[in-house]
């Protein structure tokens, strides 16, 4: 039993971190219809700005407090002077754009800072609780908790404010918005600049598990993505539960169904993927689009 | 007007497929130029240079150790031409010692790309980091009959001359390195339950099976456990779980990835399962992975070994040492203490390369490889005392004899036994 509960806690653990990525391609989608690619290189990016930081004699939770504002402006920046030239456009185009992108931002990162292993230090302590026979660390509770903070704040972001509809309004229609009013523009760089204080917060959870490198959030992203298609673009909830439920089932099936070990682990969540598009292709917890003739 | 341009153009382009084909027959014709009894000089090799090749990872996960592997030799020629004006061959010429490193990203397909694009103009291909990079284009370069030697890479079919002529490994195989744990452990004359944690691949089975050779007559080692994990996963937490509930004493963990190697070891931890550790060689730098990892809080981490580390404070007290670091700042831009082993590894496969230079008697590949292959008992700078250079043997990298180490909170102590 105890070591159920470890392995279904370590894969919550694991799980918050694809959610968190997961998280920001989200609203990156609801503004602007796009899948970013950018998004974990973009996290990358904040998460050595806070290592700087703290590099310089700044407290760390300052320095991830400073480098999520400093994301926010960049996220912004990048929306106003890069992204804002291709988003009318071909689609297609738009998401090439954000994969040079990301090749531009690792290569930048790795430029100033080289490719060695950074450490990064942690925001929460690696002392562990015990909890039914599981060893439970500070550090997984902790990111299990600002998981679902930020998930509760999204979801009210989208749901409960005038901001969150009028950057629904955007992504939906952008022609429409812009007639009844909407500063599209400026929506636009908020929607961008958010997705990139949510990408901040993943790299600052990311980096002192992973040990901070350029490619840090290559692998994630991949799972990040799976999360997002299986959990339904419109949902932050549904991606952030998607992403929980890989994290745990690819930990319970690599050691509860022998065919699959650890070697085969990695299809779980694709296996998933292919099962739920064929059954509910908006993803488990997405909204279907109807189009009215 | 635009017809204008469209015809300039035109002429821009003829021009340049013109000098394209006059470079290629230049240069076709420079390599057949020898004067009359000596043989043609190789590709890559002039009177007064030599050039060597590199592709290694510069970029992603690896980048660290192979920025490394470019430093190191960089800073060894460096010093060699700025003090003697570069290297004395063994047919009396002194060479400048040049190098051409590119990027492979620890990318199979870009090491063949690299390859290809450099094997025209370098003498001979070394230090490069990466089985799986080096493995890419070893056909290529057995073909071509172009030298691959002193790679990185614990792959014993870089040493095997039959299957690789006209290549040879550097560090210790896998298999070396894996039976030197293993006959540490045996030796040890205690009962000790052991579980594996491999990567999933050569490099994983090559650490498991000498290891298995260096326990096969021992009663008192029992493996209660053998798990995987694979190179591109983000977390074995779940691997570390399982093998924590074993309750082991010992834990052998053939790791190659510098991130997972640590949480690793943060892991155990948190659990509260302390284990004795068998790190390889790679994945053992005191500073880069053990520091952050806390392993002090482990009874013993061990790791092999066959030279001094860098990163270990005592080594910046010796001359040498002071003079490496001098180098590798001077010559290689390379800043920092390294973190990683690789910076003298490849230091070392510079002094090797001068030793073999030393005794090529023509200016050619096929030479330069016999010369060699003939160097045995050379003990390189850095090495540890019980370990040399010897590349006499078929079948073993240059560097094959390793001696057992123990951390000691800050660096490592040379250990004949374990506990």
């Amino acid at each position: 039993m105890g070591t159920f509960i470890q392995l279904v806690v370590d894969g919550l653990s694991t799980g918050s971190i694809y959610a968190a990525l997961a998280l920001a391609i989200v609203l990156v989608n609801q503004a602007t219809g796009l899948i970013n690619f950018a998004q974990g290189g973009m996290a990358v990016l904040s998460a050595y700005i806070a290592w700087w930081l703290t590099g310089l004699g700044v407290p760390l939770i300052l320095g991830i407090l400073l480098s999520v504002a400093v994301s926010f402006f960049l996220g912004a920046i990048i929306e106003r002077y890069l992204m804002r030239r291709f988003e009318r456009g071909d689609p297609d185009t738009a998401v090439v754009v954000t994969i040079g992108l990301l090749t531009l931002i690792t290569g930048l990162c790795g430029w100033l800072w080289t490719y060695n292993n950074q450490q990064f230090a942690s925001l929460f302590s690696l002392n562990t609780i015990q909890f039914g026979g599981a060893s439970i660390s500070v550090r997984s509770l902790g990111t299990i908790v600002v998981m679902v903070v930020m998930m509760i704040l999204l979801q009210a972001l989208f749901i409960g404010t005038k901001l969150g509809l009028a950057l629904r309004a955007v992504a939906v229609n952008p022609q429409s918005a812009a007639f009844s009013g909407l500063p599209v523009g400026r929506l636009l760089m908020v929607g961008w600049g958010l997705a990139a204080v949510l990408g901040a917060v993943a790299g600052a959870l990311v980096a002192p598990q992973l040990s901070l490198t350029p490619g840090m959030m290559d692998t994630a992203l991949v799972y990040a993505l799976a999360a997002v298609i299986l959990g339904g673009m419109t949902s932050p909830i549904g991606v952030v539960v998607a992403a929980w439920l890989i994290g745990v089932l690819e930990n319970l099936a690599a050691v509860y169904v022998p065919f699959i070990g650890y070697d085969l682990k990695v299809a779980v969540p694709f296996i998933l993927i292919f099962v739920v598009l064929i059954v509910r292709p908006q993803g488990l917890f997405g909204r279907r689009t109807v189009v009215r003739v | 007007m635009r017809r204008t341009t469209r015809k300039a153009a035109g002429i821009v382009a003829m021009a340049s497929v013109l000098a394209l084909a006059l470079a290629g027959c230049a240069r076709g014709g420079g390599g057949d130029g020898g004067d009359g009894g000596t043989a043609a000089a190789s590709p890559g090799i002039t009177d007064t240079t030599v050039t060597l090749g590199i592709t290694t990872p510069l970029s992603g996960t690896t980048a660290g150790p192979g920025t490394c592997t470019v430093a190191g030799i960089t800073a060894y020629f460096g010093a060699k031409n700025a003090a003697d004006g570069g290297v004395k061959f063994g047919d009396g010429k002194t060479r400048k010692v040049e190098i051409k490193a590119l990027d492979d990203g620890y990318d199979p397909q870009k090491a063949k790309s690299n390859y290809d694009q450099l094997k025209d103009s370098v003498f001979a291909m070394t230090a490069g980091l990466g089985t799986p990079t080096n493995r890419a284009w070893r056909e290529a370069a057995i073909a071509d009959k172009v030298p691959q030697v002193l790679v990185m890479t614990g792959d014993p079919i870089f040493s095997d001359q039959k299957q690789s002529p006209w290549q040879l490994g550097f560090v210790p195989t896998y298999m070396n390195e894996g039976e030197a744990f293993g006959k540490l452990l045996a030796a040890s004359g205690e009962n000790h339950k052991v579980v594996i944690l491999s990567q999933n691949d050569d490099y994983g089975e090559g650490y498991v099976s000498g290891f298995k050779d260096g326990i096969k007559d021992a009663s008192n080692i029992t493996v209660v456990k053998e798990l995987t994990y694979e190179a591109t996963d983000t977390s074995v937490d779940a691997q570390i779980t399982e093998l924590a509930s074993t309750k082991a004493d010992v834990i052998f963990n053939a790791m190659s990835i510098t991130p997972l190697a640590i949480a690793a070891l943060q892991k155990a931890q948190q659990l509260n399962w302390k284990p004795s550790w068998f790190l390889p060689s790679n994945t053992s730098s005191p500073s880069a992975i053990l520091e952050p990892g806390k392993a002090s809080a482990f009874p013993g981490v061990y790791s092999v070994a066959f030279s001094q580390s860098a990163s270990s404070p005592a080594f910046a007290q010796t001359d040498e040492g002071t003079q490496f670091l001098a180098d590798l700042k001077e010559y290689a831009n390379y800043k920092d203490t390294p973190a990683f082993p690789h910076c003298i590894w490849s230091y070392q496969v510079g002094a090797i390369l001068d030793q073999a230079f030393q005794k090529t008697t023509e200016p050619t590949r096929d030479n330069f490889m016999t010369a060699l292959r003939g160097i045995s008992d050379y003990v390189a700078p850095f090495m540890l005392e019980g370990t040399s250079v010897n590349t006499t043997q078929d079948g073993q990298p240059a560097v094959s004899t390793v001696v057992v180490q123990k951390y000691n909170g800050k660096g490592y102590d040379t250990v004949d036994s374990f506990g």
